[in-house]
C-alpha cells in the first residue's frame, strides 16, 4: 500500500467519524427524565418553602444551565386536576396552609397513570423541574414550582 | 365611628369586587417560531401563567423559559444556555401590558374584539417596549386571548455569533400566544 492510499484512508476514517459524531449531537435524542435517577425527594411544602425564603439559592441548585435540571421526587395532597392546550395532565400539590404548590405536567405516555387520582389524595411525582415558586407582584399572585415530565411514584 | 366602619366595610367590598373580576389563566400555550432558507424552528411552552383584568385592561404572562420543548434535544440546550437566553439566571420572561382601546372591548358581551396591548416584554433579564395586537374572544362570560407578534432577537440581546445557530436561527422570531382565562 502507498503512502497516499494510507493518508486518504486515515482522512475518510477521520471525516467519517466526525460526520456521525456531529448526527449523533444533532439528532440527540431527548432526555428521558422518568428513567434519570432521582436528585431530590421531598414534600411539596419544603420546596415551595425553599423558594420563598431564597428563590436565588433555590434556582442555584434546581436549575442547570442548558436546561437539563434537576429530577424531584415530590409528596403532596392533590388540590386540583386539569389538562393544558398539549392535551396532558396538570396536577397541583398544595396544601391548605401553604401560599404557593407544585404544578405537575405529566406525558401522552403517563397522562393515563393520572386516572384514578382524586382531589385530597396524597401521593408522590417524579419530574424534571422547570422554574420554582415565588410571589410575583405584577400578577399579584404566588406562584407555583412547575414540574414537567412527570410520572406517579408507586410506595 | 358608625361611619367609619361604614366606610371601611364599603372599600373591602369594593377592593374584593375589583380583585374578584380579574381572572386568572393556566391554560395557556406560548410558540417560539423561526424560520430560515435552512431549517424551521420551533418550541411551544404549556406552563405560562396569565392574569387579565377587565376594569383596567391589565394584561399580564409569566412564562417559564425553561418549560420551552424543542423537537431537537440539541436545540433545546442551546435555547437555555448562557450565550443564548441563559434560563438559569432568568427562569421567567414576562409580559405586563395594558389594553390601550379599554373602549372597544367589552367584556360583558360575547364577541370577538380586536385590543391594542402596549407594555413592557422582559426576556432574558432585558425590558423593551412594545406595542401589539391581541384578539380577546368573549364567550359565555369566558375570556381567551390570542395573540401573534414578531420579536428580533438583538433587541433582547440574544445572539449567536458564529456558528451553525447563527445562521439556522432567524434574527426575529415569530411569537404566538393562546389563554383561556
Amino acid at each position: 500500500m502507498t503512502t497516499k492510499k494510507k493518508i486518504l484512508i486515515i482522512l475518510t476514517t477521520g471525516v467519517l467519524i466526525a460526520v456521525s459524531v456531529a448526527l449523533y449531537m444533532f439528532n440527540q435524542p431527548a432526555r428521558d427524565v422518568q428513567a434519570t435517577t432521582t436528585d431530590y425527594s421531598f414534600n411539596a411544602s419544603t420546596i415551595v418553602n425553599e423558594y420563598l425564603t431564597d428563590a436565588n439559592a433555590a434556582n442555584a441548585k434546581y436549575l442547570d444551565e442548558e436546561g437539563v435540571s434537576k429530577v424531584l421526587e415530590i409528596t403532596g395532597i392533590v388540590a386540583t386536576i386539569s389538562e393544558d392546550f398539549n392535551n396532558q395532565k396538570v396536577i397541583l400539590l398544595k396544601n391548605d396552609t401553604d401560599k404557593a404548590g407544585v404544578s405537575a405536567t405529566f406525558t401522552e405516555e403517563t397522562n393515563a397513570h393520572t386516572n384514578n387520582v382524586k382531589i385530597g389524595d396524597e401521593i408522590t411525582i417524579k419530574g424534571v423541574i422547570r422554574s420554582g415558586a415565588a410571589y410575583d407582584s405584577d400578577l399579584e399572585m404566588y406562584e407555583n414550582v412547575i414540574i414537567d415530565k412527570c410520572d406517579i411514584v408507586s410506595k | 365611628m358608625k361611619k367609619v366602619i361604614l366606610t371601611m366595610i364599603a372599600l373591602v367590598t369594593i377592593s374584593l369586587t375589583v380583585s374578584a373580576q380579574k381572572q386568572v389563566s393556566t391554560k395557556t400555550h406560548f410558540k417560539f417560531f423561526s424560520s430560515t432558507s435552512v431549517e424551521d424552528i420551533e418550541a411551544n411552552n404549556y406552563a405560562s401563567v396569565g392574569t387579565i383584568d377587565p376594569a383596567s385592561g391589565d394584561i399580564v404572562f409569566s412564562v417559564p423559559m425553561q418549560s420551552f420543548e424543542f423537537e431537537k434535544a440539541l436545540m433545546q440546550k442551546h435555547f437555555n444556555s448562557a450565550k443564548f437566553l441563559d434560563t438559569k439566571a432568568n427562569p421567567k420572561a414576562k409580559l405586563t401590558g395594558k389594553i390601550a382601546n379599554l373602549e372597544a372591548v367589552n367584556f360583558s358581551k360575547d364577541g370577538s374584539y380586536e385590543a391594542d396591548v402596549k407594555g413592557n416584554l422582559t426576556i432574558n433579564g432585558v425590558t423593551k417596549p412594545v406595542t401589539e395586537k391581541a384578539t380577546v374572544v368573549v364567550k359565555d362570560g369566558k375570556i381567551s386571548l390570542n395573540s401573534k407578534f414578531n420579536i428580533t432577537l438583538a433587541d433582547y440581546e440574544v445572539a449567536f455569533e458564529k456558528g451553525k445557530p447563527s445562521t439556522n436561527i432567524a434574527k426575529t422570531v415569530e411569537v404566538t400566544v393562546e389563554a383561556h382565562y
